[in-house]
Order: structure tokens, then C-alpha cells, then sequence
């Protein structure tokens, strides 16, 4: 069940990386920036299913945004109606001040796009494909610079096709921030890669927001979020399910602890705040008075002696959100699961 | 922003991916020498085996024509549409900076460089083995820029109902048999009576011009039937664009 995540000392979730958002949210606001991305109600529906179904998103200028769910939650068919290739039918979109429905062209000039999947022309080498970016992108940048970035200078007369996995998404990212612009929109930017291109993914997420641009990311992965993120969005199901800053959405869920029972142990348990659930002779419990619940059973074990192994405790992480907002709509996706599935077909 | 430096101006980007994509066509050996080589063979083939002479001649001229514009325009530009599209491509450069309208234009480049080459090839061949000169040249550009809009448009609109490049070789059958037949039988039918209501069909009007290029009858008279043949192609153009501008699909998802 929870993790302790302790370790790696700027970990967020740790007491440093709670300082570290705030002290960038301090930043934020001394800076005032108005939204880079703001969604208002926004609907998408294909034929009879509703895709996405009346969402509010605010992406401010300079921070990163993740957007997390489950495959068919709707996030890619936000990021197409943001970039202007999606068709919204309710709601209204702002994307840099424009509308990216009338204005997509106009926006092409100052936002980076990456898609989630191929599209590049397999006979076309990578130096051939940076190049050819370079003279239809309006914004000025080099081919070595986008090379050695993405660590590609060794590939650059392979044709696309050759590429693995890993190197075609990087020059995937290469063409989406070629030009550094003020907005990059990343679909999915880490998915399949290994864990090495992934941290250099990051870095260069991570850059791009040092120089001031504002980054909105979609991705399947928590640590990601985590480690990327100012601020985040869970969709669920065509809405957002919650939304904010990893310590304020953190703070709204009970942190637990757990330990795994001796067999002989006695049922005799204190009563705590939160709930309690045994299986496999681990003894978890969910609650929002973890000091006092931790303590009432910590000095159950030593009055009993019993010897508790395996015990772990910690504060909400994302990933326990992210479960409950699965589990918590469960219902609905029970109810409206049929005609989910015959649209993905 | 300070973009001017990086001197992409609309026109430029366009000329930027027509000529990757020309530099793939080269690249692509096979198709290369088959778009040249072909149309040669068929081209000497007909002047010969279906003789001269100023009746059977125009008739010629309209079959090199019509296989033409019908395979080397319309079904290379739908092919190279739906297999760009098939593959992401159109997409990925959309995001690229370039217009819709440039991008359109740029992919269809090789298709359009194709065809004006296999045109010229046809023209060296039959002034070098026919005895006929056109005469009636509004009727020449009428019938290559007229066409080549008619191509362009209805490429456009088959890739609409074609899912994947394979299919292409099906979907685009039959515009190619109806323009095929329709140019041949505008050469054929009298100048004058009720088939030449044939004209209606999409791609008579090429038939019609070359019949008119050499000099031929028709019941219109040679400037009206030339303005009646090209408003035949381009009302088909114009009909073939909008339809395609109505339901172009970018990416490839749901066919």
C-alpha cells in the first residue's frame, strides 16, 4: 500500500520538496502572471460519446502543468482542442490570449507541440527533419544545438525510420521546443522510454521552465507529475477530478500507516480516527490524525508485546489520490462503462 | 519576435517541403524511372499501334492525356495524401509553422511534378512521331491547367473515404475510369445532338479540349466549346475541393 518516501533528499513529498513548492509559488505570485492556458467548460464529444465533459483548467504563465489519468480520461482531447486541432462543442479556450479554434495558425508561432505518436517521414534522415523544421518553424534555432541537446548528433544521418524507440521521441521533443516557445505542449513525452532518456526528458522540461516558458504535460506517470509539476490536474472520465498544487491536493487526503501482525497477535485494537483494514496480515490504516492514531497503536504493540514488522508510514501520496479518484467514481464508470468501450473500438 | 532572420515566409516553406518531398521522389529510384519509363512506353505504344491520321490522332492524345492526369496526378496525389496522412505526417506538420493550404499544396508536389514531366514527355514523342500540331492553343493551357485542378480536387476528395494507401488503388478506380472514358468518347461522338450532354461528366472536358486543340468540330464552335469544356473541369474542381474542405480529415484516426 504506501510507500515512505524517504531518499533522494528534494524528493517532493518530504519536507524539502514542500519547501521547494513554496518558494516557487512565492515566485509565482510576486511575478503576477496572468494564465498562459485558461478552459472554461469545456465539452468535447465524438458522435454520442462525451469525451470530455465540461472542464476548467488554468495553465499560469511559467509553471509546469500535468494533466494525469487513465487512458480514455480525456486528456489527449484537451491538449488537441489547446492546440487547436480539436473540436470543442461547449466551453470556451485561451491559449497565450487567442483562440486556438479561429487563431491556430497565429499560435503555431509561439507554441511547441508534441504529439503523442509518430508522424515523421521514415525515408527522411534526423539531421534532414531538424533542418526541415528550421526553415518551416517561425522560430529561429539551430539544428546542432537541437542534436546535441537530444543527444542525437550520433543518429543525425539515420533516416527516421531507423530510429529506436527512445530517439524518436526525443526528436520528437526536439521539434516541439525548437525555438524555445513561450508554450510547449507535451503529449505523453516519457512514455516508453528508458530511464536514462527520461531523466534527460526531464532536464529538458525542467530548462525550459527555467528560461520562463510554460510547459503543459500529459503523462501516465506519478513520479513524473512529481517531480516535473507546479501544479497538476487529475482528469477521470471527461472531467477533473482534482486539481492544484501536489502539497494542496496532498493535504486534502488522510495519510496512512501500516504494519504486517505476528499470527498470535491479540484483536484487542485501540479505536482509531481513521479506517482500519486488515488482509493478508497487514493492518492498514487511512486517517487525518496520524500522530495520534500512530501513537495509540504503537503503544498497543509495546503494551501486548507485539512484535510489528515491515512498518511504514506516510503522507497521502499521489498515487493514493489518483486510486481514489478511480475508485471513488467507480460507480460511474461501472454505469457508463458499456458505451465507453464501444467508442474506443 | 525577432523571426525575420529565420526568413520563412509562407511561400518559402512551401518551396522548403515541396522540395524534400521532390528529393524523396529522386530518392525513390523505382518511382522515378517508372513515372518517366512508363508513360513513354504507352505514349510510342499508342502512337503506333492505333496509327495516325487527323481522326484516330486526337483520340491519341487524349488517352496520354487522360492516363496522365487520372494516374500520374490523381492517384499518386491521393496515394501520397493518405499514406502522409496514414503516417502522421500531415499532422506533425501542421504543427510546424507551414499553412494547411501550403502543406496540401507541398504534398502534392510530386504528383504535380510527375504528371507536367510525363506531359512534356508525351509532347516530345508526339511531335516527333504524329502529323499533327495543335492549333488551337487557349485549348492547350485550358486543358493542362483545367485538368490539373480537376485532378487536384478530386485527389483531394478521395482521400477523404480512403482509410489507408492501399486502399487508394481501389478508391480511386473509378474517377480514373470515367474520366478515361468520357475523354475518349468527347473525341469520338458527333459534334452536334444530345452526347454531347456527355460533357457533364467529370473529366469529359479534357476529351472535349484536345478535340478543339487539333482543330476538331464541335457544336458550340471552338471558343465557346473551349469555354464550355474548361467550366466543365473547373465547376468539377470547384465541386471536388469543397466537398474535400468539408470533411479533409488531418490525422488518421477513424479512417
Amino acid at each position: 500500500m504506501t510507500v515512505v518516501t524517504t531518499g533522494d533528499g528534494a524528493a517532493p513529498g518530504t519536507v524539502d520538496g514542500m519547501t521547494q513548492t513554496t518558494t516557487r509559488q512565492a515566485e509565482h505570485t510576486a511575478t503576477a502572471r496572468a494564465s498562459a492556458v485558461e478552459v472554461r467548460g469545456l465539452q468535447v464529444a465524438y458522435g454520442d460519446f462525451e469525451a470530455v465533459r465540461g472542464i476548467d483548467l488554468d495553465v499560469r504563465t511559467g509553471e509546469v502543468f500535468a494533466l494525469l489519468g487513465t487512458n480514455g480520461a480525456g486528456k489527449t482531447t484537451t491538449l488537441e482542442v489547446i492546440e487547436g486541432f480539436g473540436t470543442r462543442c461547449g466551453g470556451s479556450v485561451s491559449v497565450l490570449g487567442m483562440d486556438p479554434a479561429t487563431q491556430r495558425h497565429a499560435l503555431t508561432r509561439r507554441m511547441g507541440i508534441q504529439l503523442q505518436e509518430g508522424g515523421f517521414v521514415d525515408e527522411l534522415t534526423v539531421g534532414e527533419t531538424l533542418s526541415l523544421w528550421q526553415r518551416l518553424s517561425d522560430r529561429p534555432d539551430r539544428v546542432e544545438r537541437l542534436l546535441d541537446r537530444f543527444d542525437l548528433a550520433r543518429r543525425r544521418d539515420t533516416p527516421a525510420s531507423k530510429l529506436s524507440g527512445g530517439e524518436k521521441r526525443r526528436l520528437d521533443l526536439a521539434l516541439a521546443v525548437w525555438g524555445s516557445p513561450e508554450l510547449v505542449v507535451l503529449d505523453e513525452p516519457t512514455t516508453g522510454l528508458d530511464p536514462e532518456s527520461r531523466r534527460r526528458t526531464w532536464d529538458a522540461i525542467q530548462e525550459l521552465q527555467e528560461a520562463g516558458r510554460t510547459v503543459l504535460l500529459t503523462t501516465h506517470y506519478l513520479e513524473e507529475a512529481e517531480a516535473l509539476a507546479d501544479r497538476v490536474a487529475i482528469m477521470h472520465e471527461g472531467r477533473v477530478a482534482v486539481s492544484g498544487t501536489l502539497a494542496e491536493i496532498l493535504a486534502t487526503r488522510p495519510a496512512g500507516f501500516s504494519a504486517v501482525l505476528p499470527a498470535d497477535a491479540p484483536t484487542d485494537l485501540p479505536r482509531f480516527a481513521g479506517s482500519t483494514e486488515i488482509g493478508g496480515g497487514r493492518l492498514s490504516v487511512r486517517t487525518t490524525e496520524l500522530q495520534a492514531d500512530l501513537t495509540a497503536f504503537l503503544g498497543w504493540a509495546a503494551g501486548r508485546g507485539v512484535r510489528l514488522s515491515d512498518l511504514r508510514a506516510a503522507p497521502a501520496s499521489l498515487a493514493d489520490i489518483y486510486h481514489a479518484v478511480r475508485t471513488e467514481t467507480g460507480t460511474t464508470a461501472a454505469r457508463t462503462g458499456t458505451d465507453t468501450t464501444e467508442v474506443a473500438r | 519576435m525577432t523571426t525575420a532572420l529565420a526568413g520563412t515566409g509562407p511561400a518559402q516553406k512551401v518551396t522548403a517541403l515541396a522540395g524534400t518531398e521532390l528529393t524523396l521522389v529522386v530518392r525513390n529510384r523505382t518511382l522515378a524511372v517508372s513515372s518517366v519509363l512508363l508513360p513513354i512506353a504507352l505514349g510510342v505504344f499508342w502512337a503506333f499501334s492505333l496509327g495516325h491520321g487527323p481522326e484516330v490522332w486526337p483520340m491519341v492524345v487524349a488517352l496520354q492525356v487522360a492516363v496522365t492526369l487520372g494516374m500520374g496526378l490523381y492517384v499518386t496525389g491521393t496515394q501520397t495524401l493518405v499514406a502522409r496522412r496514414h503516417a502522421r505526417v500531415l499532422q506533425r506538420l501542421r504543427t510546424s509553422g507551414i499553412s494547411d493550404g501550403g502543406l496540401l499544396l507541398a504534398t502534392l508536389t510530386p504528383a504535380l511534378a510527375i504528371a507536367l514531366a510525363q506531359l512534356v514527355i508525351f509532347a516530345v514523342i508526339d511531335v516527333v512521331i504524329g502529323d499533327q500540331v495543335p492549333s488551337n492553343w487557349p485549348a492547350l493551357v485550358a486543358l493542362v491547367l483545367g485538368g490539373i485542378a480537376l485532378m487536384v480536387g478530386a485527389a483531394l476528395a478521395t482521400s477523404v473515404v480512403t482509410p489507408t494507401p492501399e486502399r487508394a488503388q481501389i478508391t480511386t478506380l473509378p474517377m480514373v475510369f470515367l474520366m478515361l472514358g468520357a475523354a475518349i468518347a468527347m473525341v469520338l461522338i458527333p459534334a452536334t445532338g444530345w452526347l454531347q450532354a456527355l460533357l457533364l461528366v467529370p473529366g469529359a472536358g479534357v476529351g472535349m479540349l484536345v478535340r478543339l486543340m487539333f482543330g476538331g468540330e464541335v457544336g458550340l464552335g471552338p471558343t465557346l466549346g473551349t469555354i464550355a469544356a474548361t467550366a466543365s473541369l473547373l465547376v468539377w474542381a470547384a465541386v471536388f475541393i469543397r466537398l474535400a474542405a468539408h470533411r479533409f480529415r488531418w490525422d488518421p484516426r477513424n479512417g
